[in-house]
């Protein structure tokens, strides 16, 4: 009974941008992306090292457990990523580094794959129940505009693991990869929205939200959404 | 109707007593005084500065929305007349404690504003909201060189609206009919439909 990983993606639908990722019990990592793969500022564990990469990523690296040796830190340093080699104060002492072997698979088309799975799942869910409609302005129209009607999937389960998904009606996907057995994580996905997105990246003004160039990733918002998955209760 | 819009006043309320950070009333008028001179200075024109200031408030209303979902816990609305009762009655409740009047309108052909005449089945795709209280005008006097210049002092207010519905896959085109800095006599802010923005399926890349 554990968690996973979690995935953040924007809120422009028609895109597969990951704007966050972070790990916890993954014993297979993805490789790290290719080089423009996947935005900066989205997880250290698995961003390209950049030329100028300097002994922090490497290190990063070196213990593949350490996910928050922010590299990319605060995004006020947005031209200098790698400038930040010390851990910070706030985030905890890494856990003892674990072998951890590589799924083999680039970040970067992880992040395609999981997002496709999520796309094409909800929208088939939409379609089968004949509630998705979409209408056009320019058309006739009856008198109450018919919009699009809502219906999410929570999560779907494997022999392996289970996929949760809390959807904003934004668009922001939270999706997290968790252990079979586990409950329904929706309500802590909500949870991350309301409390550390909100506090620390939609009130922040040094994230830009709709960035082409950055993901969302700094010190404060993964500091509190791994404390705050650490202290579930099937965190194990 | 009577039931739902009810209840969003209720939860307007609530959203506003919940919310644990307020700025005081006057300081956040001056300060958006302090903006609108300032930009006034700097661009020398005033549809310019209507300009920065719709532009300004796309921005903040591209996050405010994420704020609003995520403590108001609402559907999405079914229809424009409802999203016009959620923006009146809790959205403007719960940022600035005031609940503007809304009129759903027909847009006539000819009517008055700049909104382009429209087909009448257009029933239903604009609302108006009437501000008996306009949290960022108090104390405001606008000058005589103002006036004649066009300025519209709220238009940060369409900015922000503009920006939150377009989050939420609705583009609108918004803007004050009148205002009573200019000597109107009511403040008006009208909030037209023009498309569902509509979600596509990224293209497939193998």
């Amino acid at each position: 009974m554990t968690i996973y990983s979690l995935y953040i993606f924007d809120r422009r639908i028609r895109h597969c941008i990951c704007v966050y990722y972070h790990d916890w019990h993954r014993t297979r990592r993805p490789k790290s992306a290719v080089e423009g793969g996947i935005l900066p500022a989205v997880s250290t564990a698995v961003f390209a090292p950049a030329a100028d990469a300097n002994s922090s990523a490497l290190s990063g690296y070196a213990s593949p457990r350490n996910t928050l040796s922010s590299a990319s830190g605060i995004v006020v340093a947005v031209n200098e990523m790698n400038s930040q080699s010390t851990a910070s104060p706030l985030l905890q002492a890494p856990p003892s580094p674990i072998a951890v072997s590589s799924t083999g698979l680039a970040f970067d088309e992880e992040v395609k794959l999981v997002y496709g799975v999520v796309l094409s799942l909800r929208n088939m869910i939409k379609k089968l129940s004949g509630r998705y409609e979409i209408v056009d302005l320019s058309e006739n129209l009856p008198e109450r505009y018919k919009i699009y009607r809502d219906e999410q999937f929570v999560n779907y389960r494997t022999s392996a693991y289970k996929l949760h998904l809390f959807e904003t009606l934004s668009g922001y996907k939270f999706v997290m990869l968790s252990d079979p057995g586990i409950e329904s994580m929706r309500l802590v996905l909500r949870q991350i929205y309301v409390g550390p997105f909100l506090e620390y990246v939609v009130r922040n003004p040094l994230i830009s939200m709709d960035s082409k160039e950055h993901g969302i990733d700094n010190e404060y918002f993964r500091t509190s959404v791994d404390r705050m998955v650490r202290g579930l209760s099937f965190y194990l | 109707m009577a039931t739902s819009s009810k209840q969003y006043l209720t939860r307007g309320e609530e959203l506003w007593k919940g919310r644990s950070e307020k700025v005081n009333a006057e300081l956040f008028a001056l300060t958006y005084g302090a903006l609108v001179v300032q930009l006034i200075q700097d661009y020398e024109d005033y549809s310019e500065v209507n300009k920065q200031l719709e532009k300004m408030g796309h921005n903040i209303g591209t996050r405010l929305i994420e704020d609003f979902l995520a403590k108001s816990n609402l559907g999405r609305c079914a229809d424009f007349r409802e999203v016009g009762e959620v923006v009146a009655k809790v959205g403007f409740k719960s940022f600035l404690n005031i609940t503007p009047a809304i009129a759903h309108t027909t847009i006539r052909p000819g009517s008055t504003g700049s909104a382009p005449p429209q087909a009448t089945n257009s029933a239903g795709s604009s609302f108006s909201l009437t501000f008996d209280e306009n949290p960022l005008a108090e104390f405001v006097e606008l000058p005589e060189d103002a006036l004649e210049g066009g300025l519209w002092f709220s238009n940060v207010l369409c900015g922000v609206i503009r920006g939150a519905l377009e989050m939420v896959q609705m583009q609108v085109q918004v803007e004050f009919v009148s205002d009573v800095l200019r000597g109107d006599e009511t403040t008006e802010l009208r909030v037209k439909l023009i498309k569902h923005l509509e979600e596509e399926v990224p293209v497939a890349d193998d």
